[in-house]
């Protein structure tokens, strides 16, 4: 299936928020209960369509545990979106947000749209994050929010679209280079973007064949 | 095989104490803490080894010491037939009966080495075993980082070469963590089993050692005490030469009595 656009998204958070289960909710729409662990990072794909326009998500699901810092934050780079996750049901998920933060802003181009996620909504019992403050932490570093479920799949799927829309905003208001792949953003094989003039060669570049 | 290039490059950066990923270390430190509780017992029992085994030879000269020294008072006594002279007795007597009897408390002290020694050579080394196994598994589990760390600065999911390699790395990297952890696991809790161990072999081993010596204090204080004050109301002796042992005076002992008595 060919694309117009191929964005690069990553997701990170502290272990155990529920990253890998948000990308199988989105990929396969599915829960896994038991924590499994991820090394290094795992990767996931899906097809979206934004303004009648086929998008393919590549999405980098990055392992959260501290070890695994170093190399994680080789995976920032070239990423056009990130969700970054904390667990509504624990509170340090929720403050090591500013570390999170300032790493991707760190290792990431500056126009990379984030998206703040509070995950595991339907815990509602649990619950240690109140929304208000996480709309809150949203609002002071200028981030988009949602609280999800991986488990019931609430606003998963908005919150990787939502993302997606954000960029493509971007990308009209030609905030984004889409010639510059740093960007997080390929075009896809046998399109020519609408919005740019491209080189007849430069298409030759793209990607031909898909991992996920 | 390439994954034996960084675990060499991982022994000798930890060999020359090169700086480590500071997440890494991070993510060790309960591991670290409890090793470093491991050195001190480890270290600790050692030290208290010697010590005891100082200790007891001194309380063996302390007491032949004593020995000696209540032998040369009886021998003064029996020539001199005054007062004084059954003083001599007495107090040699009591002495080289106290002498004696602080050998006891080697007992409980030679009892208290084998202890530690036992400790040392069973429960340390098997523990000393366990963290050596973990280390390695440490130094290999970082190396496969290293490896992932290094492979990851050009990924491609859609590059199917960079992939395989890619997936090659991870699995490697979860069989080396896999066993580290497992590692881990077992230091943390045999060093915790060792400290309780030692607890316990304090407890037992220290009871007898201080019941003994609480037997022989209180036995030669009483001694002592019945000497002196069978000597009561013998004239004093003016101390014209050591002035300082002529301090006490009857009038301020009794005086020290009394204040003794008020609190
Ligand atoms: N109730 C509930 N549980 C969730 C939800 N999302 C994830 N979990 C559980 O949380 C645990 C961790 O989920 P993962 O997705 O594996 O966590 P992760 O963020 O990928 O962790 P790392 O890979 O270590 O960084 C699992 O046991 C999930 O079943 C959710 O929305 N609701
Ligand atoms: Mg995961």
């Amino acid at each position: 299936m060919s694309y117009a656009y191929l964005f690069k998204y990553i997701i990170i958070g502290d272990t155990g928020v529920g990253k890998s289960c948000l990308l199988l909710q989105f990929t396969d729409k599915r829960f896994q209960p038991v924590h499994d662990l991820t090394i290094g990072v795992e990767f996931g794909a899906r097809m979206i369509t934004i303004d009648n326009k086929l998008i393919k998500l590549q999405i980098w699901d990055t392992a959260g545990q501290e070890a695994f810092r170093s190399i994680t934050r080789s995976y920032y780079r070239g990423a056009a979106g990130a969700l970054l996750v904390y667990d509504i049901t624990r509170r340090e998920t929720f403050n090591h947000l500013t570390t999170w933060l300032e790493d991707a802003r760190q290792h990431s181009n500056s126009n990379m749209v984030i998206m703040l996620i509070g995950n595991k909504s339907d815990l509602e019992s649990r619950r240690e994050v109140k929304k208000e403050e996480g709309d809150a932490f949203a609002r002071e570093h200028g981030l988009i929010f949602m609280e999800t479920s991986a488990r019931t799949a609430a606003n998963v799927e908005e919150a990787f679209i939502n993302t997606a829309k954000e960029i493509y905003e971007k990308i009209q208001e030609g905030v984004f280079d889409i010639n510059n792949e740093a960007n997080g953003i390929k075009i896809g094989p046998q399109h020519s973007p609408s919005n740019a003039s491209l080189p007849p060669g430069s298409q030759s570049s793209s990607p031909s064949s898909g991992c996920c | 095989m390439q994954h034996q290039y960084w675990v060499t490059k991982e022994t000798v950066f930890r060999k020359l104490g090169k700086k480590e990923d500071a997440y890494i270390v991070a993510s060790d430190a309960e591991l670290d803490a409890k090793l470093e509780l491991f050195r001190s017992i480890q270290d600790s029992c050692l030290d208290l080894q010697r010590i005891i085994d100082k200790y007891q030879e001194r309380i063996c000269l302390l007491a032949q010491e004593e020995n000696s020294m209540g032998r040369f008072l009886k021998e003064c006594g029996k020539q001199d037939k005054t007062g004084a002279g059954n003083m001599m007795l007495g107090v040699g007597r009591t002495m080289s009966h106290s002498g004696q009897q602080r050998l006891a408390l080697r007992m409980p002290l030679l009892r208290l080495f084998q202890e530690v020694e036992t400790f040392r050579h069973r429960a340390i080394e098997d523990t000393w075993k366990t963290v050596q196994a973990m280390e390695k598994s440490r130094t290999e589990y970082r190396a496969s980082l290293s490896w992932m760390k290094d492979i990851s600065q050009e990924l491609d999911p859609d590059t199917y070469k960079q992939l395989e390699k890619f997936r090659k790395v991870q699995d490697h990297v979860k069989m080396t963590k896999a066993r580290f952890d497992r590692y881990k696991l077992d230091c943390l809790q045999k060093i915790d089993l060792l400290a309780a161990a030692r607890c316990n072999m304090f407890s037992h081993a220290l009871i007898t050692y201080h019941n003994t010596m609480l037997q022989f204090a209180t036995a030669s204080a009483q001694a002592f005490t019945t000497v002196g004050d069978s000597f009561k109301d013998y004239q004093r002796f003016e101390f014209n030469h050591v002035k300082e042992l002529s301090e006490i005076k009857p009038e301020e002992n009794s005086t020290n009595d009394q204040e003794q008595d008020d609190k």
